[in-house]
């Protein structure tokens, strides 16, 4: 493990200028729709270049969370800051030039290739005006090098698989050239071999680049294994937070994805490791 | 066709250069001008250029500066405005299936075109007060769809039920105020079809002004409109204020439209039509796509102008009388239903 990640575990988000650039801070967020509370009362503060895991049920508010922290929705109460400036003060470009988020899915775009789809991330840098130039762009080729589609860039992106539609989006959202990115279930569609491309992708951008991540994960393996930190959400408020050696249990199988399970170390890298059984509470562990 | 749809795909990867694809486009748009100015009844090419050089009759004077010229010039500059107005929309709303005609907005800017005529608000002579008698229109019948469809704007076959439903409440109107006030019936009848006879100066004075202004705002909206394309979720997350992009386009689209429906009426399909064609040669990057759009509207709307005019010159030979016109409209509609029927076959496939 590196200094600077040891440094930003400790760091916890103290507004000192020694802070590394990408920093998100929530702070008593709430949200629901008319009839349910998504959000409870969310405090979660990301350091710079800190790599986040966020776990939990459908429906316990991640999404939600990132869709916040991303100023896409406003917040019934609370607060989130990037950098120290309020999310709900900046425009929606400002806003975009900080944070970037990849959803979960989106819909295929014909007609348009790569390299167009990815010079799409530019629009928070370039504005309206500027996205009417033509011209190679450095930032877009080196996006495009880093999420591993440069080789593609003239395909039209109806032509790729989803595991490579993926790595497009995530070069769109690499574009936008912020300090902090969020992903939302990055690897939920893709076969394992794509999920851990996906993932040693992240985790080198993060190494290189310094950036922030926040993801959203339903492997709590993968959670554990690459994340500095693992948030657990449940029913819209925090029930675990901390290194994944530290609060990844039985106990938080149960609390924040309701399965029983046993916790061992992978035998080289010394990781938690989740064996998951039976569902809660019904009780019998399912033979075999 | 193969060949076309390689071709399509060349462009699309930049193999040929765009600008190539449009100076090809733009020597279609003056063709078909040319073809018009010599394909009418009464004179023949020979005529038209002395006519052009300086010479001529004054009865062949009038019929080609008075006549045929601004027929010429008003039929690719409205066909220019249409295909813009569906560029726009079907990226503004993410829907294929959108175009001024589906989506309440020509239907609204024939009524309120028409309603201001039958009222005696507007006529002939006065063709700025039918612009903004059909830009008040369309804004309503796009404000109609916008009530219809509500917070199922996002699905577009549902969207495209709805600008139906909004289209034929507007016709419907339109056709009470026919029978209510059935005065200028003959001239008003050409709206509802869609026709290139009998434009005049006065219609060209308005029309591109109009139709410049809007397409240079509807060009420099090329950037967000790209990133709509791509969903409004992902255009949100990377930096677009969807709500006032979406809101700019529209007022775009429903204003190009009311400048074209004025100058030509109801041409059925160019809207809806037009757009597939510019997205399938150009791509769907709107800052190349929306010049693209402009010329092929331009193309179709002047050569069907011409072939028209052709048409009725055959027929007028083969039965001896005056009085068949084949309107624009009529041909439009007739190969749009067609090509319609390939673009409903293709994104079928696509979608699934």
């Amino acid at each position: 493990m590196t200094t600077a990640e040891t440094g930003v575990r400790a760091g916890g988000g103290a507004a000192t200028g020694a802070v590394r650039p990408g920093g998100i801070r929530v702070e008593g967020l709430r949200f629901g729709y008319p009839g349910r509370e998504v959000l409870r009362g969310v405090d979660l503060a990301v350091a710079g270049g800190e790599l986040v895991a966020l776990v939990g049920l459908n429906g316990c508010g991640k999404s939600t969370l990132l869709r916040l922290c991303a100023g896409l929705l406003r917040p019934a109460a609370g607060r989130v800051l990037l950098d120290g400036a309020v999310v709900a003060g900046l425009s929606r470009r400002a806003t975009a030039r900080r944070i970037a988020l990849l959803h979960q899915s989106a819909p295929a775009v014909p007609g348009m290739t790569v390299r167009q789809i990815v010079r799409q991330g530019r629009y928070a840098v370039r504005g309206p005006l500027g996205m009417l130039r033509d011209g190679e762009d450095p930032v877009c080729a080196r996006a495009m090098a880093d999420a591993g589609v440069a080789e593609w860039a003239d395909r039209p992106v109806e032509a790729l698989s989803g595991g490579e539609r993926q790595r497009v989006r995530l070069a769109m959202a690499l574009a936008q050239d912020t300090r902090a990115l969020l992903l939302d279930e990055p690897t939920t569609y893709l076969d394992p071999r794509h999920q851990l491309e996906v993932m040693a992708t992240v985790v080198r951008l993060r190494a290189e680049r310094g950036l922030t991540v926040v993801m959203v994960l339903h492997d709590i393996g993968q959670a554990a294994r690459f994340a500095d930190r693992i948030v657990a959400l449940r029913d819209g408020v925090v029930v675990a937070d901390g290194a994944p050696e530290a609060v990844v249990t039985p106990g938080l199988l149960a609390d924040a994805l309701g399965v029983a399970g046993r916790v061992g170390r992978d035998p080289e890298g010394g990781w938690p490791v989740c064996y998951l059984d039976h569902p809660l509470p019904e009780g019998k562990p399912i033979e075999k | 066709m193969s060949v076309v749809v390689r071709a399509a795909c060349a462009v699309r990867t930049r193999r040929v250069p765009v600008a190539a694809v449009l100076g090809v486009l733009g020597v279609l748009v003056v063709a078909a001008g040319l073809a018009g100015l010599v394909a009418g009844r009464a004179l023949g090419a020979p005529e038209v250029w002395e006519v052009l050089s300086g010479g001529g009759d004054a009865r062949a004077r009038h019929v080609v500066l008075q006549l045929r010229l601004p027929r010429a010039l008003v039929a690719p500059v409205a066909g220019a405005a249409l295909g813009l107005a569906g560029t726009v929309l079907q990226s503004a709303l993410r829907n294929p299936l959108a175009g001024p005609e589906v989506t309440g907005v020509t239907p609204g800017a024939v009524l309120g075109a028409v309603a201001a005529t039958g009222l005696g608000l507007a006529g002939w002579e006065h063709p700025a007060a039918v612009v903004a008698a059909a830009a008040a229109g369309g804004f309503a019948g796009a404000g109609l769809l916008w009530l219809l469809a509500g917070r199922d704007q996002g699905d577009p076959a549902r969207a495209a039920v709805y600008g139906v439903l909004a289209s034929a409440v507007l016709s419907g109107l339109t056709a009470v105020v026919l029978l209510v006030a059935p005065g200028e019936l003959g001239s008003v009848v050409q709206w509802l079809v869609g026709s290139t006879e009998g434009r005049v100066w006065a219609h060209w004075n308005l029309l591109w002004p109009w139709t410049l202004v809007w397409a240079v705002l509807a060009w420099l909206l090329a950037g967000p409109l790209t990133l709509l394309r791509c969903g409004q979720e992902q255009a949100a997350a990377a930096g677009l204020a969807t709500g006032r992009a979406r809101a700019a386009a529209l007022v775009c689209a429903v204003a190009l439209t009311a400048g074209a429906v004025p100058a030509v009426g109801a041409l059925g399909f160019v809207g809806l039509l037009v757009p597939h064609l510019a997205f399938a040669v150009l791509g769907a990057e709107l800052r190349t796509a929306l010049p693209g759009a402009a010329l092929l509207g331009a193309t179709v709307v002047g050569w069907a102008d011409a072939v028209a005019q052709w048409l009725s010159r055959a027929l007028a030979a083969l039965t001896a009388t005056d009085r068949l016109v084949v309107p624009a409209g009529a041909l439009t509609t007739g190969c749009g239903a067609l090509l319609l029927l390939v673009v409903a076959r293709r994104s079928g496939g696509a979608d699934r």
